[in-house]
């Protein structure tokens, strides 16, 4: 790291480096950076802050000028008992877990697809990328008319087949959660191929040069060689996939407001439902709180890794 | 065959199972694209029917309803707004921050980095409902000026992170030589180290567009009816038992068609870009 000399110790004792006036540049650094670290605590630190502060009040969105009635932990309490957060986190974490374990695992394999390929690997790569700036939106929107039980192309190849169109997949209680996991893959499975196949071009020539020479086959580079090579873009696939997924809310709102009934609700939809529809807003503070501290267990727990190997 | 593929313990079975392999994703994530843009320049009738039809006659009439009628326009031009103004700020207040804490000495330059990163990794979801009371007691609601500071909060932790991995690659022997010819500090950032990391600027700039340009949750809240932006637009499409299929992929195709742009003019820095420099692309 280049600021190693910096981090130790304090500015005003120690003798100037890299040839510059110390001082001069000093006061330079904090007036450059003031301005973002301002910013960025008024609209991130100061909402979280407040947020914590409001969860300890019981109020509605609908008396936010009146006095606030003071519930302390209360609204924890409930958070604790709630039947209806039990229900979204569960389903958030197969969500999670399923849809990051197939993004993860296609996207290996199609990665190692792609370096296989000799030629028209630029014209591959140009076109998995796109999927991944399409708005999220836009995506559910794509889904909808994919799947559209009538006139969704799924459902028009299975009547030609001899079928009699399609499945409703967002009303149904038992396909509207992997629906959804099905519209996060297509989306984000190319940010996993990019990724790891951006490793694995990292990975110098003598070592497959040696694996062939002992004449390891495809499948014993691929796990021998390839996939201890890209442990690294593994875990940033995971972290941020895993992060995401855990926070989803767009594709869920716009396709399935978490039904039929509560068949696919979410955490990120169940916070916002609280606020927006029942206007629980001390609640949906605790909520809040509860999806941050959440989700930052499981990015410390892949940044510990991650630092472990010198990335981030 | 070349002797990359063998060495990589390419067969050419093996090949020919990659090639088919890799199509049938790029089939995969084609079709739904191609889909909702032919059913953009279908009439109605050849919409609606039980098996695929592709011997319409393509018709504009779905983009001339989006554009001339609704709200459209004005949400489109609401996003563009809105995503020049989160780049204007986001860069401006990011990219000297960055260059101070790669490049000068600023205390514990190490930990503003990483709380930077911890910003990033705030849910929005745990953050919109305070952002909502916040912007109201402001006066900033249903303001294309709150949705514009939403953004920027949440993408200067992406512009400094960005940023600083560009900074790092310039050679830091042409700032100094400038400073020993009498430069400030300053201008050593702004006419030397700026000018060469352009490239990155713009990369980064993109990646700050597509953040605005697809944000949904903040402009669902924050946003009124004079204020709403593309997304809203086409989440309405959407929610409701629309028959508007032509109209709804009309405005699906226009929202897409510039991310495609800005997305294929910066594959190179578009990874490691989304995953923050944390894998160099």
């Amino acid at each position: 790291m280049a600021n190693t000399a910096i981090t130790t110790g304090g500015a005003a004792t120690r003798s100037p480096r890299r040839g510059y006036r110390r001082e001069d540049g000093s006061l330079l650094g904090y007036a450059m950076l003031a301005p973002a670290a301002i910013l960025v605590g008024i609209l991130i630190l100061l909402p979280l802050a407040y947020s914590v502060f409001l969860s300890l009040y019981d109020w509605k969105l609908l008396e936010m000028n009146r006095p606030k009635r003071w519930s302390g932990l209360g609204n924890y309490w409930k958070l604790i008992t709630d039947d209806g957060l039990h229900n979204a986190f569960v389903n958030t974490v197969i969500f999670m877990v399923g849809a990051v374990t197939v993004e993860l695992v296609l996207g290996f394999v199609i990665a190692l697809a792609v370096f296989h390929m000799t030629s028209g690997r630029r014209l591959a790569n140009a076109i998995i990328l796109l999927p991944m700036v399409i708005t999220p939106v836009v995506t559910a929107l794509l889904w909808r008319y994919m799947l559209d039980p009538q006139f969704g192309i799924v459902a028009q190849v299975m009547t030609a087949l001899g079928g009699h169109g399609g499945i409703d997949v967002w009303g149904s209680s038992a396909l509207a959660l992997p629906g959804l996991m099905l519209v996060d893959i297509w989306q984000w499975t190319p940010f996993a191929i990019l990724i790891l196949h951006a490793g694995m071009l990292g990975i110098s020539e003598e070592q497959f040069e040696a694996a062939a020479v002992d004449g390891a086959g495809h499948l014993r580079v691929a796990f021998s060689i390839i996939l201890p090579a890209i442990v690294p873009q593994i875990l940033v696939v995971l972290l941020f996939r895993s992060m995401d997924t855990y926070r989803i809310f767009d594709t869920v709102f716009v396709l399935t407001r978490g039904g039929p009934g509560v068949s696919s609700d979410t955490l990120g939809l169940f916070t916002f439902r609280n606020g927006f529809s029942y206007l629980q807003m001390g609640y949906a503070m605790a909520l809040s709180v509860f999806l941050l501290v959440t989700v930052s267990i499981i990015s410390a727990f892949y940044i510990r890794l991650l630092r472990r190997r010198g990335m981030l | 065959m070349s002797a990359r593929a063998i060495s990589r313990g390419g067969t050419r079975g093996w090949r020919i199972a990659s090639y088919g392999m890799v199509l049938f994703f790029l089939a995969w994530v084609l079709i739904p694209i191609c889909t909702v843009t032919l059913n953009s320049f279908k009439p109605a009738t050849a919409i609606f029917t039980t098996t695929p039809d592709f011997s319409f006659t393509p018709t504009l009439e779905h983009y001339f309803n989006v554009l001339a009628r609704g709200n459209f326009p004005r949400q489109y031009l609401n996003s563009t707004l809105v995503a020049i103004g989160t780049v204007v700020l986001a860069l401006g207040f990011g990219t000297p921050a960055a260059y101070a804490l790669t490049r000068l000495p600023v205390h514990g330059a190490e930990r503003w980095f990483r709380a930077f990163l911890l910003a990033r990794m705030v849910p929005a979801v745990s953050l919109v409902v305070p952002l909502f009371v916040l912007l109201q007691i402001a006066g900033l609601k249903n303001t294309l000026t709150g949705i514009v500071l939403t953004h920027t909060g949440f993408t200067l932790p992406l512009v400094v992170w960005m940023m600083r991995a560009f900074f790092q690659d310039v050679p830091r022997e042409l700032e100094e030589a400038a400073v020993v010819d009498g430069a400030s500090r300053w201008t050593a950032f702004w006419r030397v180290a700026l000018p060469l990391t352009l490239p990155g600027l713009a990369a980064t700039a993109v990646l700050v567009v597509f953040f605005s340009w697809n944000e949904f949750l903040f402009a669902l809240v924050l946003t009124g009816p004079q204020t709403q932006t593309v997304p809203i637009g086409v989440s309405a499409f959407v929610g409701t038992v629309s028959v508007d299929w032509g109209g709804s992929s009309a405005a699906a195709v226009l929202a897409m068609i510039p991310m495609f742009v800005l997305g294929l003019l910066i594959q190179r820095f578009l990874v490691s870009g989304l995953a923050m420099g944390a894998v160099k692309g």
